[in-house]
């Protein structure tokens, strides 16, 4: 049907057959989405089973059973300015039991050297281009995977007129929405794993990894239930950033000699071959 | 070669958290489905260090897979009996790089460096260094090859206790710099032995002869590390698979590379071929299997296998029938007793016969589909018993990053208890 000739017909319509007539689901990107055979939801039993198993074995199933507490290290690329810093520093507030260091232009290796024998659990790096905050490398200690992300509209709370001081130093409430591949299942578990596994409920904090045609927004509230206990009102607490994943490489960071998981690099065009395609 | 003649080719792959499939691939592409994979060790049972990490035919019949699992156990498969024998190598520490038959006896090498041949009456260990690598040829299984970081390609013959040929680096770069050594596969070229070639995680590509020099004779550079290599179907070609996830023929005659197979989103594996049908069968850290043709580069076939993949070998000598597939037909023989279990009695009391000679020690796994527990499905959620104790060292360390902060936290504490009184959310 033409669309501009017929509207006015189709309203009348629409009008005619009233309320009652179910609502069609729109037609967006992800409603569309191609068919991606690694998402857990299509595949048949033992598959799942494999899968399951999969993820029991790998380098982060010792975070999912609640072995050990994570310790985050936090840091920049060399002479970081104001907002990386800032937005670092908020990141170490927001993130339990995390500290935030300059880099002293030690090179990523002998951080994950020295993170390793601190008993460091996760290394965060927030390079910064042109004085604004644009790559986030997340590395899993002891033996990896190492996640590489753009980090893209990236405010901090002064930019969100908030201040840092709202964030409680409560263990936060983590929410991981939407990752459904294999490869998206890996992201959210490495970025799930960054936060202790026993939320403290009585600070009312939550973060968000909401992915959405794989970009990964992040958001920070505070919740609070009605008095009818039905909604909950939500406080942003800053900052706000959004995350693409770049790659995804097996064992600590070494670019050079490492093999990747997941790369896109030198491949999109034959990655990307339709809008509805996504990897996470 | 015509395409509309359907051929099967019988491929098995090993993976990262230790399953073991056996994949039939139809060179008619139409009849290729997820029903011609089927696993062929319990997935149910499989622990944190099974990871296949290294395959290789045990006969040159193509009936026996040795299968060397992360935790030093090596494993003889028979593609009819199922797993029938297994040896453990705990001779050393690291992981099994490399396995072979050589007639009676068998060869592995661990990541330590430890080299031992097994035969029913001695055991030979030989210390190599650092390993990453270790080959036997196939033409002459007396000789094996080894390399690992900062540890050039030797080869070695069997029972002799120095190698009989040991590379040497290039000479130093234009800089006077000496080049860095980090084999990470090699393989023997089609031949008597004589030529190699050998992979680096540096980039380099490197054709050795061990009858006219040390030095390689022909170096090919590249930017990107390389995985894993493997004879082409020509003289002097090999197949080149990188850790960035790109796939290259190298010519070794005039030293370029000269075919790229694309479609790898992952760290390629391994590579083998099939040179009867002109394919290349890949598996990568994606977790998919692929399968290119030859000439035409085209991507066939790929699919999806759950897990990382670490190894692939293909059958061409025999064939080997789906465990399913055998049940089924069994089944329809023996219509009026319809169950499986006669039926496979059947079978193994055929296989008895056929196997007279054949000790058969160890499990017999046959395949069957076990329901799945749904409570498995939720095993990863936070318990409610309390935090987990860190160790004291840490605790300190904690503790002393955190003093000099103390203060001002006290007094950012106080301003909050003040602000909080006053927010909204403290009242409700």
């Amino acid at each position: 049907m033409a669309r501009g000739k017929d509207k006015k017909k189709r309203k009348l319509e629409k009008k005619q057959e009233g309320d009652d007539v179910p609502k069609k689901i729109p037609h967006t990107l992800e409603s569309l989405r191609e068919k991606d055979e690694t998402m857990l939801a299509n595949v048949d039993a033992e598959e799942q089973e494999e899968a399951q198993k999969d993820m029991e074995l790998d380098e982060l199933s010792s975070y999912y059973e609640n072995t050990y507490e994570p310790k985050v290290l936090i840091t920049y690329s060399d002479n970081p300015h104001n907002k990386t810093r800032i937005f670092g520093k908020e990141l170490a507030r927001m993130i339990p039991n995390s500290l935030s260091r300059y880099r002293q232009r030690s090179s990523v290796k002998r951080i994950v050297q020295s993170g390793i024998r601190e008993g460091i659990t996760d290394v965060i790096i927030i390079n910064e281009n042109q004085k604004q905050p644009n790559g986030f490398l997340l590395i899993h200690l002891p033996d990896g995977p190492t996640a590489h992300f753009r980090l893209s509209s990236c405010k901090i709370t002064p930019e969100l007129r908030k201040d840092h001081k709202e964030i409680t130093t409560h263990r936060p409430e983590v929410v991981l929405n939407n990752f459904s591949t294999r490869l998206g299942l890996t992201v959210g578990r490495m970025l799930g794993a960054l936060f202790h596994y026993e939320p403290q409920f009585r600070g009312r904090r939550a973060v968000t990894f909401h992915n959405q045609r794989d970009y990964i927004f992040f958001r920070h509230h505070r919740y609070e239930f009605t008095k009818d206990g039905k909604r909950a009102k939500l406080l942003e607490l800053g900052p706000r950033f959004t995350l693409k994943l770049i790659s995804l490489q097996q064992g600590t960071f070494d670019s050079k000699h490492g093999d990747y998981e997941w790369i896109i690099a030198g491949r999109r065009h034959q990655l990307e071959t339709s809008r509805r395609k996504f990897f996470l | 070669m015509t395409l509309t003649e359907d051929r099967e080719i019988d491929i098995f792959v090993g993976t990262k958290i230790g399953s073991f499939k056996h994949i039939k691939y139809h060179t008619d592409l139409t009849k290729n489905n997820k029903k011609f994979i089927e696993n062929l060790v319990d997935i149910k049972s499989l622990q944190k260090d099974d990871g296949v990490t290294c395959m290789a035919w045990g006969n040159p019949g193509q009936t026996e897979i040795l299968l060397a699992k992360k935790n030093q156990q090596i494993q003889a498969y028979d593609t009819l009996l199922g797993f029938t024998k297994s040896y453990t190598a705990d001779f050393g520490s690291g992981h099994v790089v490399g396995l072979g038959r050589c007639k009676r006896r068998l060869v592995a090498a661990l990541s330590s460096g430890v080299v031992k041949i097994w035969s029913k009456k001695q055991e030979d260990v030989l210390q190599v260094g650092k390993l990453d690598c270790m080959r036997l040829c196939a033409e002459e299984t007396s000789l094996f090859a080894t390399g690992g970081e900062e540890n050039d390609l030797k080869v070695w013959r069997i029972g002799e206790p120095e190698p009989i040929f040991s590379a040497k680096n290039l000479p130093h770069d234009w800089l006077q710099l000496r080049r860095p050594v980090w084999v990470n596969s090699l393989t023997f070229l089609p031949g008597d032995g004589s030529l190699l070639a050998a992979c680096s995680r540096h980039g380099c590509v490197r054709l050795y002869d061990t009858r006219a020099q040390r030095r390689p004779v022909i170096n090919v550079e590249f930017t990107m590390a390389a995985t894993c290599i493997t004879p082409s179907f020509d003289d002097r070609q090999v197949l080149v698979g990188f850790g960035r996830g790109q796939m290259h023929q190298v010519d070794l005659r005039n030293s370029r590379p000269d075919k790229g197979y694309k479609g790898c989103t992952g760290a390629v594996t391994d590579i083998t071929i099939v040179r009867d049908a002109r394919l290349v069968v890949s598996t990568s850290l994606d977790r998919q299997i692929r399968v290119h043709k030859y000439e035409t580069k085209e991507l066939l076939y790929k699919q999806y296998l759950t897990s990382k993949l670490t190894c692939v070998l293909v059958q061409t000598e025999t064939s080997t029938p789906l465990k399913k597939e055998a049940e089924v037909k069994e089944e329809s023989e023996l219509r009026e007793e319809k169950h499986t279990e006669e039926a496979a009695e059947v079978e193994e009391d055929d296989m008895d016969k056929l196997f007279d000679d054949m000790e058969t020690v160890g499990e017999k796994t046959r395949k069957k589909k076990l329901p799945i527990e749904p409570s498995q499905a939720k095993k990863h959620k936070p318990s409610t018993d309390g935090s987990t104790m860190a160790p004291e060292e840490e605790e300190d360390a904690i503790f002393n990053l955190l003093r000099s902060t103390e203060k001002q936290k006290k007094k950012r504490e106080k301003k909050k208890k003040e602000k909080k009184a006053k927010s909204v959310f403290h009242n409700a």
